[in-house]
């Protein structure tokens, strides 16, 4: 008896030392793993295209890969149902930047290495991109970044497209918001993150025209325990309004600690602020009653009628099983329209290019998307592939809404004021236009 | 002046926590000369259950609290028994040993990770009334999280001084060939010991949450080098020394933080721990060096 249990013993031993080293191994590199496997999959498909999605789907920031999933897959599989891109299917291929930036270039040098037939790259994510920007411009791959980083607001990456604000003039709305509603003294409460971080050049350039007075500028390290010590100091400069992007769980703890201390108030987020575990978390922590009364975020003016936002939402829930539940929460979210909007737009530059070549198609995307004289409006792929083989023109206007982009591939438009309601839907409360964002400079 | 003296009292609150975790972590660490990172994913474990029965199956916190503690002793019992004693016995040795409970670390944080789809929870209860302790005003829970770490640390004084599990488990610290030979049941020792350092990580991971309202899988890897810092700094197998070392931590970090550094407090709070090394490489209350070989 005793030697068998010995005998199992070692076995045990064995097996839990791979097991535990393997592990140790493995499950960072699971994404590379699901990137393989999608990888064989494109490749088993005859004359298949990849699209690719390189962001953080692990890390602080992995709210970003499951926005941009939420918007690729509706888009690949309506273009597939329409007959994909001048006769191909498209498939998907997911890599995980993880949000760093040293994690992100091994992983976008082995997809470009690895994978064939690649016609674009959506949702370059905050932090990773100025790594793998010029990787994916050397390569000659259009890329529809998530990045709000001001350093691409006047690049000159010829391949570089971005349908979200620039973190800098989310800053300069959250500041003429402020503004409208009166507040006079802001304090300034942000993490340590890149993304975070990037807001707050915007802010401090538009205090001085809305004549705005800093009392506090509080950055916080993420996910500590407590955040006492830099509440008080908060509440003690006596601001009259909080600008803050911060994860959930800095959020939650935070928050919670100023309610507990009896000043609530009015808070004024970001974009990144929506999203369904931001919400629910944070809902939970304030209460409904609090959290709707206090809590507003900037975001980009959805179109909420637009035909294009119903093509969208019916997307999505065709492809509810391939995102994160609950598919209802995206159907309103800026990031998640962008990559949405940034596929069909890829689609359509091809069709209208009459080439899957990334390097001849990127040409073509201001062809699709810009205004002109005797172009047709449409507001799905299957339109617009109709059009312009009828030998039309067109101008795509997207489920985020017109299309705009400037000489530096930078579309925003005007931005809203939101609250967010119970079935986490965004409602508009103040429209911040974009021509006073850029008037600040 | 009232905001220090109020920092000084979020100072003591996070000292509480990082105490009791030190206190789990170095009576073990003192004993078996195992480090132990699967300590924050054992923590992060308490963390859920905290969440699972007093949000979703509407339990008591407190009860919660001790419900978490056992779950936490049971996961490391069977973790020292069944993973760490085989690899012991196979001749693993220190720095092997530090990988084999990083691997499980990343085991049960990915698991976590999977089951809990990557999601933050909120943790929301009532805090109690507010009470106002000169310029310092704490919530209920607050004086609770002080009064468990004052308790863990009067219970382990106790446990290691008073009683003969406590003279065993010291003898067996300082020599564990020579223990064995004057007849203590080491074995049972040492599994003594995973249960009481089991037990205050999964307190710790608690108390850790109720003060923080969230919960993921990152909880207990984000708080174990506060945890192991002051296990090191208060010198390995010290109590005292692990609460003196919270205490040092705690005060460093919310200070700085009031000082408006809030984003240089962990770096600061991490440096106290590298000057004081430098002065003590035992720790502040460790008197020499430590014998280094596994004990399980």
């Amino acid at each position: 008896m005793t030697s068998r249990w010995q005998h199992l013993g070692r076995w045990a031993g064995i097996a839990s030392m791979v097991a535990a080293s393997g592990f140790a191994v493995a499950l960072p590199a699971a994404s590379a793993g699901a990137t393989n496997k999608a990888h064989r999959s494109a490749k088993a498909a005859k004359g298949a295209l990849n699209e690719a999605i390189v962001i953080a789907y692990t890390g602080p920031v992995s709210f970003e890969g499951a926005a941009a999933d939420a918007g690729v897959y509706p888009a690949i599989d309506e273009i597939n149902a329409a007959g994909g891109i001048l006769g191909h299917k498209v498939n998907v291929v997911p890599v995980d930047t993880k949000g760093d930036p040293a994690d992100a270039v091994p992983q976008v040098d082995k997809l470009i290495a690895t994978t064939s037939h690649i016609i674009g790259v959506a949702g370059v994510g905050t932090a990773s991109a100025p790594t793998i920007v010029p990787i994916l411009n050397s390569a000659h791959l259009p890329m529809f970044a998530f990045a709000g980083e001001a350093a691409f607001d006047h690049s000159k990456y010829k391949y570089f497209w971005r349908l979200l604000p620039p973190d800098d003039a989310v800053g300069k709305a959250m500041d003429l918001y402020a503004h409208q509603e009166g507040y006079k003294k802001v304090a300034l409460v942000f993490g340590t993150t890149t993304g975070a971080q990037s807001n707050l050049p915007g802010i401090l350039a538009g205090m001085k025209p809305t004549h705005e007075k800093l009392v506090a500028k509080i950055t916080v390290t993420p996910e500590q325990p407590s955040y006492r010590a830099e509440v008080e100091k908060l509440v003690a400069a006596h601001p009259q309004v909080i600008l803050t992007e911060m994860d959930t769980a800095t959020s939650v703890t935070f928050f919670s600690e100023l309610k507990q201390l009896g000043h609530m108030l009015p808070i004024i987020g970001t974009n990144t602020e929506v999203t369904s575990t931001w919400e629910n978390a944070v809902r939970k922590a304030l209460g409904t009653s609090t959290f709707n009364k206090d809590i507003r975020v900037l975001d980009t003016v959805a179109a909420n009628k637009s035909p294009a936002t119903a093509a969208y939402a019916k997307a999505l829930k065709l492809a509810k099983s391939k995102v994160v539940a609950p598919w209802t929460g995206w159907v309103g979210n800026s990031h998640s329209q962008a990559a949405y909007d940034a596929v069909v737009v890829q689609a359509l530059a091809m069709t209208a290019s009459h080439s899957v070549t990334p390097k001849v198609y990127n040409n073509h995307i201001m062809t699709v998307t810009q205004k002109g004289s005797g172009k047709k409006v449409v507001y799905t792929y299957a339109s617009g592939v109709k059009l312009l083989k009828a030998g039309k023109k067109i101008q795509y206007v997207g489920a985020g809404g017109p299309i705009n982009f400037d000489k530096w591939h930078n579309s925003f438009g005007n931005m809203e004021a939101v609250k967010i309601n119970a079935k986490d839907n965004t409602v508009p409360v103040k429209t911040i236009f974009e021509k006073a964002i850029l008037k600040i400079g | 002046m009232n905001i220090l003296i109020q920092t000084i009292g979020f100072g003591i609150v996070s000292a509480s926590i990082i105490a009791v975790g030190a206190m789990g972590f170095t009576i073990q660490f003192g004993l078996t000369n195992v480090l132990n990172l699967s300590f924050g994913g054992v923590m992060t474990v308490s963390a859920f259950i905290i969440y699972l029965t007093e949000q979703q199956a509407g339990i008591n916190v407190w009860l919660g609290l001790l419900l978490a503690g056992v779950g936490a002793a049971a996961l490391t019992v069977f973790l020292g028994k069944t993973v760490f004693k085989v690899y012991a016995r196979r001749g693993t040795h220190l720095f092997e040993m530090v990988m084999v409970t990083l691997g499980l670390s990343l085991v049960i944080e990915y698991a976590v990770d999977a089951i809990s789809r990557d999601q933050v929870y909120s943790i929301s209860f009532d805090q109690g009334a507010s009470y106002h302790i000169g310029a310092v005003t704490l919530s209920e829970s607050q004086i609770i999280i002080v009064g468990i770490g004052i308790v863990v640390f009067l219970a382990l004084e106790g446990l290691l001084h008073l009683t003969r599990l406590g003279k065993a488990l010291r003898a067996m610290a300082v020599d564990p060939g020579l223990a064995r030979s004057c007849g203590i049941p080491t074995n049972r020792i040492v599994n003594a010991t995973w249960l009481i350092s089991g037990f205050l990580c999964g307190v710790a991971g608690v108390i850790y949450v109720i003060n923080s309202l969230s919960v993921s899988y990152t909880t207990g890897m984000l708080f174990l080098p506060s945890v192991i810092a002051a296990a090191i700094l208060g010198g390995v197998g010290s109590p005292r020394g692990a609460i003196l070392a919270a205490l040092l931590l705690g005060l460093v970090t919310q200070l700085v933080a009031a000082a408006g550094l809030s984003a240089y407090s962990s770096m600061a709070a991490f440096g106290v721990l590298v000057i004081v090394l430098l002065a003590r490489p035992s720790g502040v209350l460790s008197a020499a060096a430590r014998k280094v070989e596994l004990t399980l």
